[in-house]
């Protein structure tokens, strides 16, 4: 009955990592979602200050922490749960796991992608790796692109979507931001990254924006006041996180063929904006794969003849089936290890000609225009009478005209967006379905569709 | 100089006419919102009006859309700088229509696809329904493959051609009464500068002359450029198409892309040129290029023979449109405009042009040496 009580408690909590020990730092928070701080220190004035407020405070501890003294004592200080962030040694998480819930508290794991265990239930899955989302950006400043390519986009999505359909737990990504100034639309990326998904980012503020937020400057509280509003925007939508991804791509993947890594296969296609949906291999099941037209296997030699049979049926009933090249073995992932290194990504090579030529222009759930420096993410209600497009910008500036095909029939599209109203959105009959004209998408958005049933 | 430019020299083709060569009109532009419509049937106006052009005609004009919609510059919109912007497109549309053209085709080979244009416009963030309705019939053709054409077409060049005997085309480019390029006033990092006649280097398809070409026959599918067969010669176009005089000829892009570019022209005629010069950058042809710089000139350039109109421009650009290889701009290549007056497309000469409405001091906007 405890463990229930803490898991849906611990589900609604909206994390920031937090430095000040003032108690009156606190009052930046009112306002906004957050009510979970991570703290590495924290004197008992400030853990009264924040209990008041009813916010969570969590010791955020380090491998090399004396972790049999915070376990005795935390319950006491009157912290809400500890941290393990780090790579922590087995026996030191083993040890913490028997503790922790003895006492009432939440025990989070923030390990590095490698060590993940997605069969373990803890309150929360998360890591502390994760790429700085936005537009790659060369050593001259400008983005980075191929000659006459597409921006390439750091994101932590691929391994959020893998994460998402893997488990039901809530889902955090704690990857900071880099050391120097950061602009503040890297910061909405960062929320957005992570929220499309489902998923939380543990804000975290680099040292110079900290620093002048604390000295309550003019423009560290506005760029705070518009991280919060969206924060906000994607709290104010819980239903979202249980929503399901939509789309006529399935790919099975999981973390021995590259899931755990940023770049590889997942990304490539996300960045192309056709919908996919995440099928670990342990879940593959006929529902799993329901609608699928196109199924991707990247790892064909670790499935079971149940699952070969299974894609066996698919195929005969039309879809096409796509794998990874016979006999190819992803390597493991190392703990420092969050991105495919230069041979993995040559490794998807083949897959990738294949898929793409495979996926040319068809309409496999959404088709998208004037999108590039944006990531999407297609989600449909439990009981299939909405969708909602995610659209999140990387970019430093507002896209506009963007243009959506979308097939089947609608009955209406209101575009939400943090600190706007919504809009009410003209549907159009074309040979698809329906085409919808988004005028203007600033940091991030949803195209909210009722289905006409 | 080679037997084949002695040839173009001598030739029928050289253009050799006394007098004055086609007008060439410079007008000033704001932006691309108020008065831009103004500006453009000003612009054409000072050409002795459309009417005459257009009237009952079917009008292809060739947009300048250089490389890939997802490749911005300082997150600028494609059509503020790299690109033709989408209001003077649909301004010069709306004109043809009022001057009475029957049918205005909007036709590019679009970067790495073969697939409808409209859909490649709408990645670019064109409003396609908008440009649809600018005319009575308005229609799109990707011409980097064989689009909704039932075959190729095959246009030669004339005597003094250097690299091809002739090209084969979307048929789009032969079912025309009227050809237009319209351009952007840009540098270009082999060519020098790329305006009305290096527009013309967009009409060929990737299917047939990309680096993913078919060996035997197009490829309809094409997703690359057109490097490997046009700049650098690695490999010749499709063997349905009609290959190089001479394969043993220097592989210097410098030395081939103008002379590709003069020949398309040639064997492609322009029949009006336009250039916007409204907002653009300098310093190369997109944002894959270092030292870009977005300028907002305020300027539209037309006429009725490219190399006039280029020679213009090149001129308002701070740059001796008679300059030789090794000079500002062409410091890597040859000059387009002399490789295409050889060819007997035009004049390059400032002294045959006439220049109406803004002289070209007054409307001088330096590009970079």
């Amino acid at each position: 009955m405890l463990l229930l009580w803490l898991a849906a408690s611990v589900a609604t909590w909206v994390p920031a990592r937090w430095t000040a020990q003032d108690p009156q730092s606190l009052e930046l928070l009112a306002g906004t979602p957050i009510n979970c701080l991570l703290m590495e220190k924290v004197s008992p004035e400030f853990l009264a200050a924040a209990s008041s407020r009813g916010l969570a405070v969590l010791l955020t501890l380090r491998p090399e922490a004396d972790l049999e003294a915070v376990l005795h004592s935390a319950v006491h200080a009157g912290l809400s749960g500890l941290v393990l962030e780090g790579a922590f040694e087995q026996a030191q998480r083993e040890r913490a796991r028997r503790a922790l819930p003895q006492t009432g508290l939440p025990l989070i794991e923030l390990p590095p992608r490698a060590h993940l265990r997605l069969d373990r239930s803890g309150p929360i899955l998360g890591s502390y790796q994760g790429l700085w989302p936005g537009i790659r950006v060369s050593e001259k400043g400008v983005a980075r692109a191929a000659p006459t390519g597409s921006p390439w986009l750091e994101t932590n999505t691929g391994f959020l979507r893998y994460l998402r359909a893997a488990t039901d737990a809530p889902i955090w990504i704690a990857n900071r931001p880099p050391a120097g100034p950061t602009s503040m639309e890297r910061y909405l990326a960062a929320v957005a990254d992570a929220a499309i998904i489902g998923a939380r980012w543990v804000v975290a503020l680099d040292p110079d924006f900290d620093g002048r937020l604390q000295r309550r400057e003019a423009k560290a509280l506005a760029a705070w006041k518009r991280i919060a509003e969206h924060l906000k925007f994607y709290e104010d939508h819980p239903e979202w996180r249980n929503w399901k991804p939509s789309g006529q791509l399935a790919i099975i993947i999981d973390g021995t063929s590259g899931a755990l890594l940023a770049n590889g296969i997942v990304d490539m296609i996300a960045v192309r904006h056709v919908p996919l949906r995440v099928v670990p291999r342990q879940r593959l099941s006929q529902q799993a794969l329901q609608g699928a037209r196109i199924i991707v296997s990247v790892d064909p030699a670790a499935l079971d003849e149940a699952a070969k049979q299974l894609l066996r049926s698919f195929t005969r009933a039309g879809a096409t089936l796509l794998s990874g090249p016979p006999g190819w073995k992803f390597p493991a992932p190392t703990v420092d290890q969050i991105t495919l290194d230069e041979k993995g990504i040559e490794s998807l090579g083949e897959i990738w000609r294949e898929v793409n030529s495979v996926l040319g222009r068809r309409n496999l759930g959404a088709r998208l225009f004037n999108v590039a420096g944006m990531l999407s993410h297609l989600l449909a209600s439990p009981d299939g009478a909405q969708l909602v497009l995610h659209l999140a910008n990387f970019t430093s500036y507002p896209v506009e005209n963007i243009t959506v095909h979308l097939p089947g029939s609608y009955t209406r599209a209101r575009l939400l967006a943090p600190g706007e109203p919504p809009r009410e959105l003209a549907l159009q009959q074309i040979e698809e379905g329906v085409a919808i004209e988004i005028e203007r998408v600033s940091s991030c958005a949803a195209l909210l569709l009722d289905c006409k049933r | 100089m080679t037997r084949r430019e002695l040839l173009a020299l001598l030739g029928g083709g050289a253009y050799a006419a006394p007098g004055r060569s086609a007008p060439v009109a410079i007008v000033r532009a704001r932006g691309y919102e108020q008065g831009l419509e103004a500006a453009v049937a000003g612009l054409f106006d000072q050409l002795g009006g459309l009417g005459r052009l257009v009237k009952g005609k079917t009008v292809t004009i060739k947009l300048n859309l250089t490389g890939s919609p997802a490749s911005r510059f300082e997150g600028r919109p494609l059509g503020s700088t790299h690109y033709v912007h989408p209001r003077l497109v649909g301004a010069v549309v709306h004109a043809m229509g009022r001057a009475g053209a029957r049918r205005v085709r909007l036709v590019e080979s679009c970067w790495a696809t073969g697939g409808p244009m409209e859909e490649f416009l709408l990645d670019c963030g064109w409003p396609v329904r908008a440009l649809a309705t600018a005319a009575p019939q308005v229609e799109f053709e990707n011409t980097n493959a064989r689009g909704k054409g039932r075959r190729y077409v095959r246009l030669k060049t004339p005597p003094g051609a250097w690299i091809y005997p002739a090209y084969d085309l979307n048929e789009a480019y032969e079912q025309t009464d009227v050809f237009v390029s319209l351009a952007k006033l840009k540098n270009h990092a082999t060519c020098g500068v790329t305006l009305s006649l290096k527009n013309s280097f967009g009409i060929t398809p990737a299917s047939i002359y990309g680096d993913d070409a078919g060996l035997e026959e197009p490829n309809e599918n094409p997703t690359t450029g057109r490097a490997a067969v046009f700049h650098f010669g690695k490999r010749g176009p499709s063997r349905s198409a009609p290959q190089e005089f001479d394969p043993q000829s220097s592989r210097d892009p410098g030395y081939r892309v103008p002379r590709i570019v003069a020949e398309l022209v040639a064997a492609r005629p322009v029949d009006l040129a336009v250039i916007d010069g409204i907002e653009t950058v300098t310093g190369g042809e997109g944002p894959w290029i270092d030292g870009l710089r977005f300028v907002q000139p305020h300027l539209l350039i037309g006429g009725l023979n490219p190399v006039a109109t280029d020679a213009v421009a090149m001129a308002v650009m701070g740059y001796d449109p008679q300059a030789v290889r090794g000079t500002p701009p062409f410091h890597r290549a040859d000059n387009t405009l002399k490789l295409a007056e050889a060819l007997g497309v035009g004049s390059a000469d400032l002294r045959q042009i006439e220049v109406r409405g803004l002289s070209i001091e007054q409307a001088r906007f330096p590009f970079p040496a």
